[in-house]
């Protein structure tokens, strides 16, 4: 049994979600409708995972991602987008989601996602692993002297497998690799992501002379 | 600026006062000139009586004091009373008029200047010939300026426009596309005839989620280049196969005839998971663009076909995928190379950018 925190400003949705994760034996600690409220109930709730919808009314996805892991680093953020706005979701992660399913995926595939992600899985879509390929990619084409981390061959190989819809199964087989590695291997490119974004956020202040020695 | 002219004309004058024939008229008129150039200050300043009329008394006035100068100094005088003071309204004038408005103010001036003198020296010349030039030019610029900030504006109104209409469009999309997800779940919970109902939901919802994604790379077109992203993003949207598009996220630029060329290549694999595998096949597309390199992958689902399939068709002389996606890739410099395994087929699709 999951604690599960939804998210969503569509009262139609939440009670859909809500009713399938309770279907499946999850319990909903808490549902919100925007970005205020998801903040004034998390702390009390205190889920294991939520249940995010990116296009929140007061704009506030990514924001409402971020504050929630600096409040609680153990929660876990799945992200659920209609649209799947490239930029808004590749946000959200670099803010510390740790999984990504477009609305219309079944509600068998949203109760597995939210398993695996309150196990601290990752739940990328194909899409999203092209995303973070093309970040890494131009992260890669940057100033040479970027600290930041890349990614290894055999990371950037498995991510094209995602990205080309193939399941932790199919890959692991094709590699010659057990499930748990290829797992492990999809976490370190996020892990690696939010690293950087973490980086690049220091470096920003720093030049913009916010790191107090100014 | 009027400010400093007018304290340069009364230091001036007061240091020349000797030069002075009649000096008591010639205070005056300094005295003068110094309330003009207060009320002028303060009726410039407000646009209400930043008329013609004004502009017009400016240069009256300043054409007439350089024109009294003979009267108050001898006959044969060297600088006129006012002096670098008639710059005010000369400037005045290249600004409200532009470059007619300068010329006109400079001619009046030089002619005020020159007529009541007996003879023309060198400097005499030189400062009407400063005159004459820089009034058009000042003016001229003044146009272009207040051109520029005009079309700045303009520009800037349009983009603000163009934000709120995408913000706009981004709302009522994100509701529809709400809708939709939320018929195909239920539709397929329900089963029977609200099954189909949710699978057309699911049909229409990837066609416009893919629209958007193409809608935000539209204004990247430009000058012979096409966004390869969007093209592959368009063609699998058309494509009978189920297709999952994955691009690096914005827009992936390639000459015209290099973006066709591949989306034609991916294309011809999507057609060959087609006629392989069936319309019950899943297919997904890759783009991926390194600095000189782009790379497409096409998988399908499908049960993969024994190696050296594709080389064993084209010696029997059938030369469908030979030349549809390795002709067409190596045509570009690229290469073609496919995989199969349980896991299905991939083609993988390698160009350089020159």
């Amino acid at each position: 049994m999951v604690r599960v925190m939804v998210v969503d400003d569509h009262p139609m949705w939440r009670d859909a979600v809500e009713r399938d994760l309770q279907a499946a034996g999850h319990e909903v600690v808490a549902v919100a409708a925007n970005g205020r409220e998801a903040m004034a109930r998390f702390p009390a709730a205190a889920p294991q995972v939520v249940v995010l919808d990116l296009q929140l009314p007061d704009h506030s996805g990514v924001q409402v991602t971020s504050m929630m892991l600096e409040h609680d680093p153990t929660a876990r953020v799945l992200i659920l987008s209609a649209s799947g706005e490239q930029d808004d979701v590749l946000e959200a992660i670099k803010a510390g989601a740790t999984g990504y399913l477009v609305k219309s995926a079944s509600s068998a595939e949203l109760i597995d996602a939210v398993t695996r992600v309150a196990d601290g899985d990752t739940v990328f879509t194909p899409g999203l692993a092209g995303l973070v390929l093309g970040e890494f990619r131009r992260i890669a084409d940057g100033p040479a002297d970027d600290p930041r981390d890349q990614l290894t061959e055999r990371e950037t190989e498995i991510l094209k497998m995602v990205a080309t819809g193939m399941s932790y199964k199919q890959i692991a087989a094709r590699l010659v690799l057990s499930h748990r590695t290829v797992q492990n291997h999809v976490q370190n490119t996020l892990r690696k992501l939010q690293m950087n974004n973490r980086v690049q956020l220091t470096r920003w202040a720093i030049e913009h002379g916010l790191d107090g020695n100014a | 600026m009027r400010v400093v002219v007018t304290i340069n004309m009364v230091a001036l004058n007061a240091y020349r006062r000797d030069s002075f024939s009649h000096p008591t008229l010639a205070l005056t008129v300094v005295l003068a000139l110094v309330v003009w150039t207060g009320v002028a200050i303060w009726l410039y300043g407000r646009r209400s009586t930043r008329t013609p009329a004004l502009l017009v008394a400016d240069l009256l006035i300043a054409a007439a004091a350089i024109g009294v100068t003979p009267w108050l100094k001898s006959e044969s005088f060297n600088a006129t009373l006012p002096g670098f003071w008639v710059m005010g309204a000369l400037l005045a004038w290249a600004i409200h008029w532009h470059w007619k408005g300068g010329l006109v103010a400079a001619v009046a001036l030089s002619l005020a200047d020159l007529l009541p003198r007996e003879a023309v020296d060198q400097g005499n010349y030189g400062n009407v010939f400063l005159v004459l030039i820089g009034g058009p030019i000042v003016g001229y610029m003044c146009e272009s300026l207040q051109r520029m900030a005009r079309e700045r504006d303009a520009a800037e109104h349009a983009a603000a426009a163009a934000e709120e209409r995408t913000r706009l469009a981004r709302a009522v999309h994100d509701g529809v596309l709400q809708v939709l997800a939320m018929v195909q779940r239920q539709g397929a919970a329900s089963g029977g005839e609200w099954a189909e109902l949710g699978r057309l939901a699911g049909e229409q919802e990837r066609g416009l989620r893919s629209l958007i994604r193409q809608q935000d790379t539209v204004p990247a077109r430009s000058g012979g280049r096409v966004d390869l992203a969007g093209a592959l993003e368009a063609m699998a949207t058309a494509h009978p196969v189920r297709v999952e598009v994955a691009t690096p996220g914005g827009a992936v630029l390639v000459d015209e005839h290099v973006g066709t060329e591949t989306v034609a290549a991916a294309k011809a694999c999507l057609d060959n998971v087609l006629a392989h595998v069936g319309p019950g096949a899943s297919a997904w597309i890759l783009a991926e663009a390194a600095a000189d390199m782009i790379t497409v992958s096409v998988r399908d689902d499908g049960p993969g076909m024994p190696p050296g399939r594709v080389d064993e068709a084209a010696a029997e002389g059938r030369l469908g995928i030979a030349s549809s996606i390795r002709g067409r890739i190596e045509g570009l410099g690229g290469t073609a190379t496919v995989q199969s395994g349980e896991w299905g087929t991939e083609w993988e699709l390698s160009l350089p950018l020159a």
